[in-house]
């Protein structure tokens, strides 16, 4: 049992105060070295911990701690690790699916929110919170005219701070890009990184597709879209530095799907690709089991798989231990570096969410763009 | 009598209004702000800090002029560029395991009097590597000077002419931050040395790098690794036996002390000066007369104030 519960238990049940007292004099879940335990309070018939951990038991029940409403689970848990969950209450033959009340740490995707457990040791890494000494970048809008849609489609733009016309800068194609914005803090992350210098000042296009399900699987219109609309746009708007190193395209999940393919289509335009938990799917024997959304992403990412080729100069690859595409992506790296491109894959004690996305930006945005840092000292 | 004030990164809070303030000049301000590069001259912030007149020397922007007209002079310097930075790749080839060598001796356990003097002959060697470096770098320069003298070009004199008349009219020269090689190049390139050796200058982040004898390139928390210092250059003398480290509270590892220990060590007898946001060193006569918010790394990697003496 965990100590801290082994200790309000010492003296028998405790009174409702006592455990009252309890809940307000700790931080839940209750974090030690390489375990954690979780807490829910309440009435209810059952209680399961939803983890949105892959390859594990999703679904683990909690014990209710006898004579009071506490239910508790304790599991282990490698230090730095970071995953995300609700609790299931079973009350009355009803299911519902629930935040921890007692953790105010959630992370917010565009299905809502969950609670984040930390492990022993995890940070929110400090680049990623606001800095009032960074001088701060700004978002514009651009409307680019898509014949590949056949529609208009709107695209978020940040420009970096001292943004200035008579200079050039690089380019970062960024698929699902709002969402980048609100659930992964980029242009938090993003300023930062500019004024400490560990990337170059750079235009970053924020693009998000109104049916990523269908574009982003594989769709021609879209990589179309990004290497003969999009770009060509931006580098008629924008001061860029004209050259495909200075040029990068970056996505997660089915984002990441859609960064390689369009790559593939294009494959002299982007220097630098940075892909977050690609949804890489393949069969190499037989169907794949992952639904009919995954059809067109399974013919491309074979058909790569087949015939690969260098697309880009370097690429970052990262994905979480605990998210099902972790065999998919480890088993991209050795296919991508055979092809002579650089390779720089990362795996994060994480799962498949925008925190874990976050927290790598720092990393792949450094390796693929190294800024001035060496050098300058302002 | 020389002067020179030092200052930190002028962001968030300026102090070199403070430092102006405090110079008893006669003549205009002129400025360099080639370490900004293209963004040079854009000095309106700066001129609210200062609070009075001051005039961008403009030495990127006329260097530039200057390179496109004369392609000779473009390779030619091309051609230095191209050997420093290959030259670093070498020196760096023998510095990492050298350092790595000296670090491993920082930290090991051993009979004192065995390890103490491999100690000093691991840090006499990375020493020596730098002393060698610096003679290698001084010969490239050397070569481009000897070649450049012999072209004969109107406009690049004419540049060079300007900006001394205006650097001997001025009552003081301020020296911005930026890109460290960029603004040395220039200042060097339009020969102004021995100019700003003469006037009180105030100089901050990469421009007091610029004036010490040596820049040492420094950065203990940069990611992808990259972090052990090394010397890029010959500075233009005009501040000796300091080695100036701005941004120090965000670039230096402070928990780390053998690492620091050997880098004080490495440099000594220069003393390494912090200059984080709200520094000052004022040097009369290369005498530290004023020190505000300025730490020295000691031998054994504390930091202590440096004091006015």
């Amino acid at each position: 049992m965990n100590p801290q519960i082994e200790k309000l238990f010492r003296d028998g049940v405790p009174l409702a105060g006592a455990v009252d007292d309890f809940i307000s004099t700790h931080r839940f879940p209750l974090v030690q070295p390489g375990q954690v335990t979780f807490v829910y309070r309440g009435q209810a018939d059952e209680v399961h911990l939803r983890r949105w951990i892959s390859g594990f038991n999703t679904s683990l029940p909690m014990q209710r701690l006898e004579g009071t409403d506490l239910w508790a689970l304790t599991m282990e848990l490698p230090g730095k690790s970071r995953f995300e969950y609700k609790f299931e209450v079973v009350r009355g033959g009803g299911r519902d699916l629930v935040l921890d009340e007692f953790n105010e740490v959630q992370a917010h995707d565009p299905f809502g929110a969950n609670s984040v457990c930390q492990g022993y040791g995890y940070k929110r890494p400090r680049w990623t919170l606001h800095d009032p000494e960074a001088r701060t970048g700004s978002l514009t809008s651009l409307q680019v005219d898509s014949k590949a849609f056949d529609d208009r489609r709107e695209v978020q733009v940040y420009l970096p701070a001292r943004f200035r016309r008579s200079r050039s800068y690089p380019l970062l194609v960024v698929h699902d890009g709002p969402d980048y914005l609100r659930y992964a803090d980029l242009k938090t992350v993003l300023d930062n990184l500019i004024h400490r210098l560990e990337i170059p000042a750079m235009i970053v296009a924020l693009t998000q597709s109104p049916d990523r399900l269908v574009e982003y699987t594989g769709d021609p219109r879209h990589a179309r879209f990004i290497g003969e609309e999009l770009v060509p746009a931006l580098s008629e708007k924008l001061p860029l530095v004209d050259n495909n190193n200075a040029r990068g395209l970056m996505g997660a999940s089915l984002g990441g799907v859609a960064s390689l393919h369009a790559a593939s289509k294009y494959p002299d335009l982007f220097g630098q690709l940075l892909l977050q938990s690609g949804s890489f799917a393949f069969s190499d024997l037989g169907q794949h089991q992952k639904g009919p959304v995954f059809d067109p992403v399974v013919r491309f990412v074979n058909e790569y798989r087949k015939k690969p080729f260098a697309l880009a100069e370097k690429i970052y690859v990262s994905c979480g231990i605990y998210e099902s595409l972790i065999y998919e992506n480890r088993s991209m790296v050795p296919l991508l570096q055979a092809q002579g491109m650089q390779v720089n894959f990362e795996e994060a004690r994480d799962a498949h969410n925008w925190e874990n996305w976050r927290d790598r930006l720092r990393n792949g945005l450094t390796w693929l763009f190294p800024g001035p840092l060496w050098m300058v000292y302002e | 009598m020389s002067l020179q004030i030092l200052l930190g990164p002028q962001r968030p809070a300026p102090n070199l209004r403070q430092a102006v303030d405090s110079v008893d000049f006669d003549g205009p301000i002129v400025v360099i702000t080639a370490g900004w590069r293209d963004s040079e001259g854009e000095i309106e912030e700066l001129r609210e800090d200062v609070g009075r007149p001051v005039e961008d020397l403009s030495l990127y922007q006329r260097a530039e002029e200057v390179f496109a007209s004369e392609p000779d002079l473009r390779a030619l310097k091309r051609e230095r560029q191209d050997r420093l930075r290959e030259l670093q790749g070498l020196y760096r080839i023998r510095l990492l395991p050298t350092l790595a060598a000296a670090r491993r001796l920082m930290r090991a356990k051993a009979d004192p009097d065995l390890l103490l003097l491999e100690q000093r002959a691991a840090i006499s060697q990375i020493r020596a590597l730098d002393r060698h470096h610096l003679r290698r770098i001084m010969a490239i320069h050397r070569d481009f000077d000897l070649r450049r003298s012999a072209m004969n070009i109107p406009l690049a004199m004419a540049q060079r002419e300007e900006v001394h008349c205006m650097v001997k009219g001025a009552g003081l020269v301020l020296i911005a931050g930026g890109h460290v090689a960029v603004l040395l190049n220039r200042i060097r390139l339009f020969g102004l040395a021995g100019l700003l050796a003469q006037k009180p200058v105030i100089a901050w982040s990469a421009g007091a790098m610029a004036l010490s004898e040596r820049i040492v390139l420094f950065h203990q928390k940069a990611p992808q690794g990259k972090n052990d210092a090394e010397v890029l250059d010959v500075g233009l003398g005009v501040v000796r036996q300091r080695v100036l480290l701005p941004h120090a509270r965000t670039r230096i590892d402070w928990g780390n002390r053998e690492r620091l220990a050997l880098f004080s060590r490495r440099f000594a007898p220069a003393s390494c000066c912090t200059l984080d946001n709200g520094a000052m060193i004022t040097l009369q006569d290369a005498r530290v007369v004023l020190s505000a918010r300025s730490f020295v790394l000691t031998r054994t990697g504390q930091k202590k104030a440096l004091v006015s003496r």
